[in-house]
């Protein structure tokens, strides 16, 4: 287990010393034996059981339960997804990105391990400025307004959260996992409202819930590939991940039930608004990025709730996200690194040119529009179905998605794909991008056929994190 | 072979063809791989057959566990019972017809191998969806079956003319589904909160025990369903997605948005006879759901000159017709329909495409007549596809459709009037299409009638067989007044051999009644027929353009301008909300506010500091470095106070 947090630091540290025409093969090989070395421990692993693992350190130490290995075992794939998918590009040549992205890998699966309430918080806080230095040294012209907007956010929400666990810290006088979940924050009255509600401001710009998502769609489309790839498809999981294990079992209760609604209300806007601005997004990734607002919306909404049930498929629904967000981003990048543009209206006809990558494009799209046989369709259906029962005009709502979800996708799609070809030259996918997207989707196909193997996998832990 | 195991090779055939024309399709012969599509579907028909001969009341097949979710479980599992294989013998039956006519009909396309997979996957989604056996894999084959009639709708993506056109009208049937297939979504909600179980027979039985579940929750269950239906069969509200569908290829228009997908909201409505019969509103809402569409598609339907869209209309006032019966809770007559119509409708599509083909892709009827000579086996089995459908006596269509009638006259006259009257129509558009097309004299080029020619074995074979099903496929079902011993069979088949239906009676009317209906019907067929030889074929009448139509005429061909208001009521308020949301409301408020406020922190700072390089972005990399530096002195601090 020590491995498993330590491998990516340590390659994070080779990499920086290492020289540049190494770096995208160490990236590969590193990320690579971090996946094989946690699908090796997954062998092993004893899902109802916690491993915990003590480095010695004051204030961090780390523990590893089934939801927590979900979200290491996602990580580490994901990593090693995104260095094959940039494979071919001069991003992953830069040692500065392996390194980085390495810490990032670190600073990730610190997160889903920490059994401190600090650890936490450090970990959370380290995973920003990989991405901070990525979108600085990588990122387009246009990035420093972005940034300054993201980086506000991101502040806000950080030290939202730095006061609540200082807070949690003082008024429970300790600070690991299976103390805070044994406190009982009951007693505190509106100021545990308050304390959950910092917390909650933290994910909620990272999620980002509506209405702080603005800094998305601008820090997604300034954002390198690889960068936007990281963002989408892993850092914003950490945010659903603190809901799950930290937030909803510790304040159970009154915090939760004040905010239970008002948290599942702002959900429910993200998924109709986030649809309903994608419709007429002009840049792909633009699009793809409300898109995601919407998708989010919607697990957030099914997290609140609180239940096993739904948390189990949300946790679906959410290494699903990962899937349909990394090859919708590796789609929109293809675009761009291929012709220079993600403008929709300068698109058309690039199906005829690059069969390929209309196919893999289409599944992808199949995918984002949860269609049998995808982990999505299931996902979907039962996340709507406890909002459903939760709430019926919520869930009413709520499935306007399956409608919206079509109208923008498919736009999107066809009007870059088909029509009168407006492009000359469009190299097809090399090997590196069609296997990422190979990868995806029978990822996609087979959690769709067999999601009980994740939904039983996660629900370990699930059902010990129920108060 | 063991009834599940023959299940499981029923619906494995087709994904096996799926999976090898999807993976090697490319490399292969065309004959093989047109071949093994067919040969996949012909073999799961055979072993539908031996399903049907050995049928013994309802048997689930349980594959595996798909979840379990809270207290209730979701099963990959499957019902043999009378009408899951009988739709299993239509869709595997029509489908290798339709299949091998292809075979013929898409030799020339570039995308030969991608048709196949898609069709063979749309056999195998809409075998789930019949022979599930609860609504969860229902719902599965129901997405399934709508992403195969998108992809297959747009298959012509690529096409100079039209491709566009065609991709628009592929989204605009996906998206006009997803809005039914929510109302579905909804309506499984309420059966798990009401039922705890998606399984048809437990949902059934517990109903039947525990009479306190009936209450006012099944009109909103039952809405739902409908809603799904009306969705999936093109009824009012979201038919008109049907007519665009048209601009898939012809097999594809034969086979799903004819023969077999279409009916999947009869399919749902028999399938939960149980639950409309306790929601007689619901019943009320599809009877005259049903008679508004049939009426107005037939009405749409007189004045289209694309051969394809006369029979696109058609087949929603058919489906109209259908629901009318099962508005009146006969779902046998609606079953019964839903058998002639696939065997008549295939064959008039399957002809349409015949001749489409023989002309060069020419679908315009003005540019056709006299084909009767050029193509004359297509010619004579379109003659009885459309005798089938006009009601001429002794013809499947004949039977089904009088079946119908007989119900309305019994329950409702005002119904039985304006059925009669949207029959009229049946008989003029489709005697009109006929003798357009192949009769009086040709009104193409010179050059295009030298290249018309009749098609070939594996086009016109299925023709002929659809012709004999067309003409004898009334003998299922025939009614009490010619062979007491022998009629009813298919009533008789569905009510003892499905859940439900055995306790729902069709009425039955008297000997004197019955006669006088038959006739009658069989007049109208029959005059309407000779008046539209006398108008269509020897004296020619047909409006050149569109500006020499009048009023009624102008109405007609542009469907009473329902896509005019779609678009101006739902597509166009939707796209300028997006707009406005995209562009000032996200922009310049909410994103516009973020920057007030960070110019603001920014103009403090810029004044109070000298060091100010310029690069915001630099600036901004001290700002991360002292939150770090910030949050490690609190963890300095922290750890000291422990």
């Amino acid at each position: 287990m020590a491995l498993i947090i330590l491998l990516p630091l340590a390659f994070s540290l080779l990499a920086w010393f290492m020289p540049s025409s190494l770096s995208r093969i160490v990236g590969l090989i590193g990320s690579g034996l971090a996946l094989v070395w946690s699908v090796v421990q997954l062998c092993s692993f004893d899902p109802e059981a916690t491993q915990h693992l003590d480095l010695g350190l004051r204030f961090v130490r780390f523990s590893l339960d089934s939801l927590g290995f979900t979200m290491v075992l996602l990580t580490n794939a994901v990593i090693f997804l995104i260095y094959l998918a940039n494979f071919q590009r001069s991003i992953v040549k830069e040692t500065r990105f392996t390194a980085l992205t390495f810490l990032m890998q670190f600073g990730l699966i610190g997160v889903f391990t920490s059994s401190t309430i600090l650890g936490f918080y450090i970990f959370w806080e380290l995973t920003l400025l990989p991405v901070f230095l990525i979108l600085y040294w990588f990122g387009t012209f246009e990035k420093q307004k972005a940034l300054l907007q993201f980086f506000l956010y991101t502040l806000l929400g950080s030290l939202a959260m730095l006061l609540s666990v200082i807070g949690l810290m003082h008024y429970t006088g300790d600070q690991t996992y299976e103390a805070l979940l044994a406190a009982d924050l009951s007693q505190l009255g509106n100021t545990g409202i308050l304390l959950m509600g910092g917390f909650l401001l933290a994910f909620a710009v990272k999620i980002p819930l509506f209405p702080f998502h603005t800094w998305q769609a601008e820090t997604y489309t300034n954002a390198p590939t690889a960068g936007t790839m990281l963002l989408s498809a892993l850092m914003l999981k950490m945010a659903l991940f603190g809901l799950i294990k930290w937030v909803l079992p510790i304040f159970a209760g009154p915090a939760v039930d004040f905010w239970r609604w008002p948290i599942i209300v702002l959900g429910l806007i993200g998924i109709i608004y986030g649809a309903v601005v994608a419709i007429k997004q002009q840049d792909l990734k633009t699009l793809f990025a409300y898109a995601s607002l919407s998708h989010l919306g919607l697990i957030t909404a099914g997290i609140m709730l609180g239940d096993v049930a739904t948390t189990k498929t949300a946790m679906l629904q959410i290494v699903n996200h990962s899937i349909v967000a990394l090859g919708l981003f590796l789609a929109a990048g293809i675009i761009e690194q291929r012709l220079r543009t993600r403008e929709i209206a300068a698109l058309g006809g690039i199906a005829k040119v690059a069969p390929r990558f209309a196919f893999w494009f289409a599944v992808l799209t199949f995918v984002s529009l949860s269609v049998p046989f995808t982990a999505g369709f299931i996902g979907e259906f039962f996340l709507l179905k406890s909002l459903f029962s939760a709430h019926a005009l919520t869930g009413i709502l709520a499935s306007s998605t399956l409608i919206l979800g079509a109208v923008y996708m498919l736009r999107a799609y066809q009007d870059t794909m088909f029509g009168p070809t407006k492009i000359a030259v469009f190299a097809d996918l090399h090997w590196s991008e069609w296997t990422v997207f190979a990868i995806l989707s029978i990822a996609a196909i087979y959690l769709g056929l067999a999601p009980q193997c994740l939904t039983d996998f996660v629900g370990h832990s699930l059902l010990q994190l129920k108060p | 072979m063991a009834k599940d195991l023959t299940l499981i090779f029923i619906l494995a055939l087709p994904l096996i063809g799926f999976a090898i024309n999807g993976v090697f399709g490319k490399k292969l012969p065309k004959v093989l791989v047109g071949g093994l599509a067919t040969a996949a579907v012909f073999l799961a028909f055979l072993l539908a057959l031996t399903l049907f001969n050995g049928l013994e009341g309802v048997q689930i097949v349980r594959l595996f566990e798909i979840l379990h979710y809270d207290n209730f479980q979701i099963n990959a599992s499957f019902q043999i019972d009378a009408l899951s294989v009988w739709m299993t013998l239509i869709i595997t039956g029509i489908g290798s017809l339709i299949h091998l006519f292809s075979m013929g009909y898409m030799s020339h396309d570039e995308g030969y191998h991608k048709f196949f997979t898609y069709l063979n996957l749309f056999i195998f989604s809409m075998l789930l969806l019949v022979l599930g056996s609860n609504y969860f894999v229902l719902f599965f084959g129901w997405e399934g079956v709508g992403m195969c009639s998108y992809l297959l709708i747009g298959f012509h993506y690529n096409d100079a003319e039209k491709g566009i056109a065609n991709s628009l009208a592929a989204r605009k049937a996906f998206i006009m589904n997803r809005i039914g297939d929510a109302g579905l979504l909804l309506g499984l909600f309420m059966l798990i909160g009401q039922f705890g179980s998606l399984e048809y027979l437990e949902i059934g039985k517990m109903l039947q025990s525990n009479p306190a579940l009936q209450g006012g929750a099944m009109f909103f269950i039952t809405l739902c369903l409908f809603i799904a239906a009306t969705g999936k069969s093109a009824q009012i509200p979201l038919f008109t997605w049907l007519p665009d569908a048209m601009a898939g290829p012809t097999p594809v228009s034969a086979l799903i948005h004819a023969a077999t997908m279409v009916t999947a909201g009869i399919y749902l409505t028999v399938r939960s006879n149980f639950l409309f019969e306790l929601a007689p509103l619901t019943q009320n809402i599809i009877l005259y759901v049903g008679l508004a569409t049939t009426l107005v598609a037939a009405f749409m339907a007189l004045r289209q000159n694309d051969i394809k869209k006369v029979l696109a209309y058609s087949t929603v006032s058919q489906l109209g017709l259908m629901f009318v019966a099962l508005g009146f809770g006969t779902y046998t007559v609606a079953l019964f329909h839903v058998t002639t119509h696939a065997f008549f409708k295939a064959l008039l599509f399957l002809g349409s495409g015949s001749v489409i083909h023989g002309m060069h892709e020419e679908q315009d009827i003005r540019k056709m007549g006299g084909l009767a000579k050029l193509m004359p086996i297509t010619h004579f089995t379109f003659l009885i596809g459309t005798m089938a459908i006009a009601g001429i006596p002794f013809l499947s269509g004949f039977y089904s459709k009088d079946e119908i009638l007989a119900q309305a006259l019994h329950h409702n006259p005002v119904v039985y009037v304006v059925l009669v009257l949207a029959v009229t129509l049946t008989a003029i558009y489709m005697f009109r299409l006929y003798f357009l097309t192949f009769h009086g004299t040709f009104r193409g080029t010179d050059a295009l009638k030298a290249k018309v020619h009749e098609s070939g074995l594996s086009m016109t074979l299925p023709l002929m067989v659809l012709a004999v099903l067309s003409v004898f496929g009334g003998l299922l079902n025939l009614p009490g007044l010619f062979f007491h011993g022998a009629a009813h069979w298919f009533d008789h088949y569905l009510s003892n051999g499905t859940f439900g239906l055995s306790s729902v009676h069709n009425a039955h009317l008297d000997f004197n009644t019955a006669m006088g209906l038959m006739i009658f019907a069989s007049f109208i067929a029959i005059i309407v027929g000779f008046w539209a030889f006398r108008n269509y074929a020897q004296k020619g009448a047909l409006a050149k353009s569109d500006e020499q139509m009048n009023a009624w005429e102008t109405l007609s061909a542009k469907k009473l301008y329902i896509d005019e208001i779609y678009n101006a009521i739902f597509v166009q308020p939707l796209l300028k909300i997006s707009q406005f949301l995209a562009t000032v409301f996200d922009v310049q408020i909410l994103r516009n506010g973020v920057y007030a406020l960070a110019d603001s922190i920014l103009n403090t700072a810029t004044q109070t500091r000298k060091w100010q390089n310029g690069f915001l972005s630099s600036y901004l990399f001290w700002m991360v470095l002292g939150l770090i530096l910030f949050v490690s002195y609190y963890i300095l601090k922290l750890t000291v106070w422990h």
